[in-house]
């Protein structure tokens, strides 16, 4: 993984995946903390009904007994009885509810002291002759159990809804941390999403120019290619041509030449080609045949040691000085193994241009 | 559709040189060595031109141009040969019977020179 791109990207979606994670852990902490909160909502509430109920239960507890004050009507006395057992109740409740915290348990166990001194009372109004009882509720007047009860009572309310009062501005503070949170993460990931996206765009179109380019380069260099094959090829053929004209001409030279010596060595009579001192440069395969002298033994040589004219060497030095013809001249032929024959003598002089360069002589046998 | 050129020699290497430079030049080539093979391979494919030599082993050119343009009248002959006649001679003697007479030693431009302006006319 050697593409910085792809590392680039890489990194930058580890990164949005850590503050995914940030954001989830955060988010679940709040929510345990909200559910956390809601039970002890919840339990605050039904601690201030059960205190509510406290009151509610004294106060109809208080109300039956100075009725049964007025009365002594025993159910006024059993009533308020009833009262003060819906009072315990609702004391063993708020007791339970206030468990956790030590200071309203306090506060709770000393409401129950009270109640149990207001159950007192009753019990002995209950058990006391009738005599006696206006003597009690003098005495009971001066007890002030009823009202420290409902102050503490209505003191822990205002405690508990205080405290209900400061838990929802942390709830609200909470909420808010959860959504400022949440956002910023959102918002980071959006801009790292967004920074890996440009990043990606970013690379896709370096490599489409480099593509583009190397696509360029391509076909400038297929161009070249073509153009340096087509100049290859051209050059190719432009040599096969002269190497070809060049094998025609040399064809047509030898051509040219087998065809002339086809010429002359077709010829029966004895073809001899003389350069201009009379010297032998050329003879027929007649001459070989009807002599025995090699080729090899005549170029080169004065014609006239091979071939005497009757009339002498002058006419032929003549012949080649001046450049005319010499026909049919009576002359003897030399042969290899001795003796000569008779012959008949014609020279043709060769010119170049205005100039005689040599001759050809031709021999045939004289007829007798 | 390239030419197809008929080229008739007794010497190998002359039909190898015409064939090779030629088919270079984009002409469908056939060769053979004697006039009979000339004749009948004419008969199965008729060229467009024909190049032949004046002296072949069982006859000679004159006499197998002949034969060809009696079977195909318009037919342009070039007629190539190293024995030297000068160009007036050729002129009056040949002129009737061979498209164009040309030497052996004619350089080998020349000679498709000569192949197109005689292919041209014919068209």
């Amino acid at each position: 993984m050697k593409d910085p791109t792809i590392k680039r990207v890489l990194a930058l979606f580890a990164l949005v995946t850590v503050v995914l994670v940030a954001v989830a852990v955060h988010a679940v902490r709040q929510l345990n903390r909200t559910v956390t909160a809601s039970d002890w909502v919840n339990r605050t509430h039904a601690l201030i009904n059960e205190l509510e109920g406290i009151a509610a239960a004294t106060q109809s507890a208080e109300g039956s007994l100075r009725i049964y004050a007025l009365t002594r009507d025993p159910r006024d006395l059993a009533a308020g009885r009833r009262s003060q057992v819906r009072l315990a109740d609702h004391l063993e409740v708020a007791g339970a509810l206030a468990r956790d915290q030590a200071e309203t348990a306090r506060q709770v166990a000393r409401l129950a002291t009270l109640a149990e001194s207001r159950s007192a009372f009753a019990r002995e109004l209950g058990s006391a002759p009738p005599e006696s009882l206006a003597t009690l509720f003098a005495v009971d007047a001066a007890n002030t159990a009823v009202e420290e009860l409902l102050r503490l009572v209505e003191r822990l309310v205002t405690e508990q809804m205080n405290l209900l009062a400061l838990r929802d501005q942390e709830s609200f503070l909470q909420a808010q941390a959860t959504r400022w949170t949440i956002g910023l993460g959102v918002a980071i990931n959006f801009l790292l999403l967004a920074a890996g996206a440009w990043l990606i765009r970013d690379d896709i179109l370096m490599r489409r120019r480099a593509a583009d380019a190397m696509a360029a380069a391509n076909a400038q260099l297929e161009s070249r290619v073509q153009a340096r094959t087509a100049e290859l090829s051209a050059a190719n053929d432009r040599l096969n041509l002269e190497n070809l004209e060049r094998r025609w001409a040399n064809q047509a030279l030898e051509h040219q030449l087998r065809y002339n010596h086809l010429i002359i060595n077709s010829i029966t009579d004895l073809v001899f080609v003389i350069t201009k001192v009379a010297n032998i440069s050329r003879i027929n395969p007649a001459v070989e045949h009807d002599t025995g002298w090699l080729a090899k033994d005549l170029i080169n040589r004065p014609l006239p040691e091979l071939v005497r004219l009757t009339a002498g060497d002058l006419p032929l030095q003549r012949g080649l000085k001046e450049g005319h013809d010499l026909r049919d001249l009576p002359a003897t032929l030399l042969r290899s193994e001795g003796g000569e024959i008779p012959v008949r003598f014609t020279f043709y002089p060769l010119r170049d241009g205005n100039n005689v360069v040599g001759g050809v002589v031709i021999l045939n046998r004289a007829t007798a | 559709m390239s030419h197809h050129i008929l080229i008739v020699d007794d010497e190998a290497e002359i039909r190898q040189l015409l064939e090779q430079f030629l088919s270079i030049s984009g002409y469908r080539i056939a060769t053979v060595a004697t006039a009979r093979e000339a004749l009948a391979h004419a008969a199965a494919t008729p060229p467009d031109l024909v190049i032949s030599d004046l002296q072949l082993e069982e006859s000679d050119g004159l006499d197998l141009i002949a034969k060809l343009k009696a079977a195909q009248p318009g037919l342009p002959v070039i007629l190539l040969t190293s024995v030297l006649f000068d160009r007036q001679t050729v002129e009056e003697n040949l002129s009737k019977r061979v498209s164009a007479y040309l030497p052996k030693t004619t350089p080998l431009n020349q000679l498709l020179a000569e192949i197109q302006r005689l292919l041209a006319a014919g068209k």
